[in-house]
């Protein structure tokens, strides 16, 4: 395992959760999720879970933003 | 003012996890507490004991089965609640706002969705059918064969999709895992072994082993494409809007 | 406390701040979609730190092929809990969304106070 590499996705992994949470547009930050989601399932890789990383890789950043945009598209874009 | 409170709450709460996670043993190192009991027995006899190389398929079809047979219901449970929400789609009627958008996906965009669907459902189902002896299974298959459906969706629109795969068709697959779960425990009963065992006492060595090797695969097969269709109708429901059901079709 | 531990035990760190990055989104956001995402957010900091429980340095994947001893290969437990964990975490949100659609329908409003009718929970 390659502990450089490891503590830049896990800094990666950070910055994406930040920017979910202070973007006040919903669709960016659903699409922001499903960055964070993909950096998540390179992590999975590197930790030797190649199950988790396919999964994570088709519901994380397929299925869960997909659900995501279709509700952001039914109700509000902007938050608040 | 909540949110002064609430920042407080969590220095307590970070606190407390970080001096926690001070007291762990360190990550990564192989004699750790975690590493010493089960995993060694799972990893060393899983191949022969469960008849899976991946010991991640081994621990989740056959030294857990209980656990994901649970689990499977939890998934179709909850499409019944998304469905008793929002109600399924109507076919032939539905006219959704992305579908009367002014911006048709371009002509790039649905020739390339209609070359890379096919090969992706393909890779689907060799993740499902191979999960024994390589990364993969049930629910990595029902992940990929969801995401595929959708991207058709995406690119073409509610009404070609449901008329590629109509309700009366997805009804029976969405059950399937469980009916497929189901009928693997009794057959164990059947064979004179416990719910869910893959041990036969009263069968030959050759038999007991066929038997498992298919029972295995029918679960597989169940959890994947079980997995992928209610993904798809759970993402069909949500996008079906009661306002634009009854408007003429004009195209 | 064991600092030269915490510097070692990274991942734990991580989904330490992850969790309350997540917490923090659930209790103060009033969006209704800000606060799922938060939820996921959440979800995910546990799976990390149980999958990095299960680490081994220099490991391998828990796939039995000939020339790799079973002492090398990382724990399978806590992969195939996180597996199933992953898909309910999607079922969950599933739920969560369409409830999302019809408060929306209703109250023509995501933000939780206009629902709830006034400024301050507590």
């Amino acid at each position: 395992m390659d502990w450089t590499l490891n503590l830049l996705l896990l800094t990666l992994l950070l910055a994406t959760a930040i920017a979910v949470i202070r973007i006040r547009d919903l669709l960016a930050a659903a699409i922001v999720f499903s960055a964070y989601s993909l950096v998540m399932a390179i992590l999975w890789t590197q930790l030797r879970a190649p199950d988790l990383a396919l999964t994570e890789a088709a519901v994380g950043a397929g299925v869960t933003t997909v659900l995501f945009i279709i509700t952001i598209y039914r109700t509000v874009r902007k938050e608040d | 003012m909540r949110k002064a409170i609430m920042l407080l709450a969590l220095a307590g709460i970070g606190v407390m996890l970080i001096y926690a996670v001070g007291e762990m043993p360190p990550m990564g190192d192989s004699g750790n507490p975690d590493k010493t009991h089960v995993a060694p027995r799972y990893l060393e006899h899983g191949e022969e004991e469960a008849g899976a190389s991946n010991v991640v398929t081994a621990v989740i079809l056959n030294y857990r089965g209980y656990d994901t047979m649970g689990e499977v219901a939890v998934i179709f449970c909850a499409l019944c609640a998304v469905v008793a929400v929002l109600g399924r789609e109507k076919t032939g009627l539905s006219r959704t706002h992305m579908d009367v958008s002014r911006v048709k996906a371009s002509v790039v965009v649905r020739t390339t969705v209609r070359f890379l669907v096919p090969v992706i459902i393909f890779f689907a189902i060799y993740i499902i059918l191979h999960g024994e002896e390589t990364p993969g299974g049930g629910f990595q298959g029902g992940a990929i064969i969801g995401a595929s459906i959708i991207l058709f969706t995406l690119a073409f629109g509610l009404p070609e999709s449901t008329r590629k795969i109509p309700l009366k068709s997805r009804v029976p697959l969405e059950s399937f895992a469980v009916i497929a779960f189901l009928a693997a425990g009794f057959t164990g009963i059947l064979f004179g072994a416990n719910f869910l065992t893959y041990i036969m006492p009263g069968l030959s060595e050759h038999a007991a082993e066929t038997i498992r090797q298919v029972m295995m695969m029918v679960i597989e097969i169940g959890i994947g494409f079980a997995g992928g269709i209610i993904f798809t109708s759970i993402m069909f429901a949500m996008i079906r809007e009661d306002k634009y059901e009854l408007q003429p079709d004009s195209s | 406390m064991n600092f030269s531990r915490i510097a070692h035990n990274l991942n734990y760190v991580f989904s330490v701040v992850l969790f309350l990055l997540g917490l923090y989104t659930i209790a103060v956001k009033p969006n209704l979609v800000k606060k799922i995402m938060g939820l996921n957010i959440m979800e995910t900091s546990v799976f990390l730190f149980m999958v990095s429980i299960g680490m081994v340095g220099s490991g391998n994947a828990p796939v039995v092929t000939e020339g790799v001893k079973p002492a090398t290969m990382v724990n399978p437990i806590p992969q195939a809990l996180i597996l199933t964990g992953i898909v309910v975490a999607v079922s969950t949100t599933a739920v969560a969304l369409s409830l999302c659609i019809r408060i929306h329908e209703h109250y023509d409003s995501l933000n939780a106070f206009e629902i709830l009718g006034r400024d301050e929970l507590f």
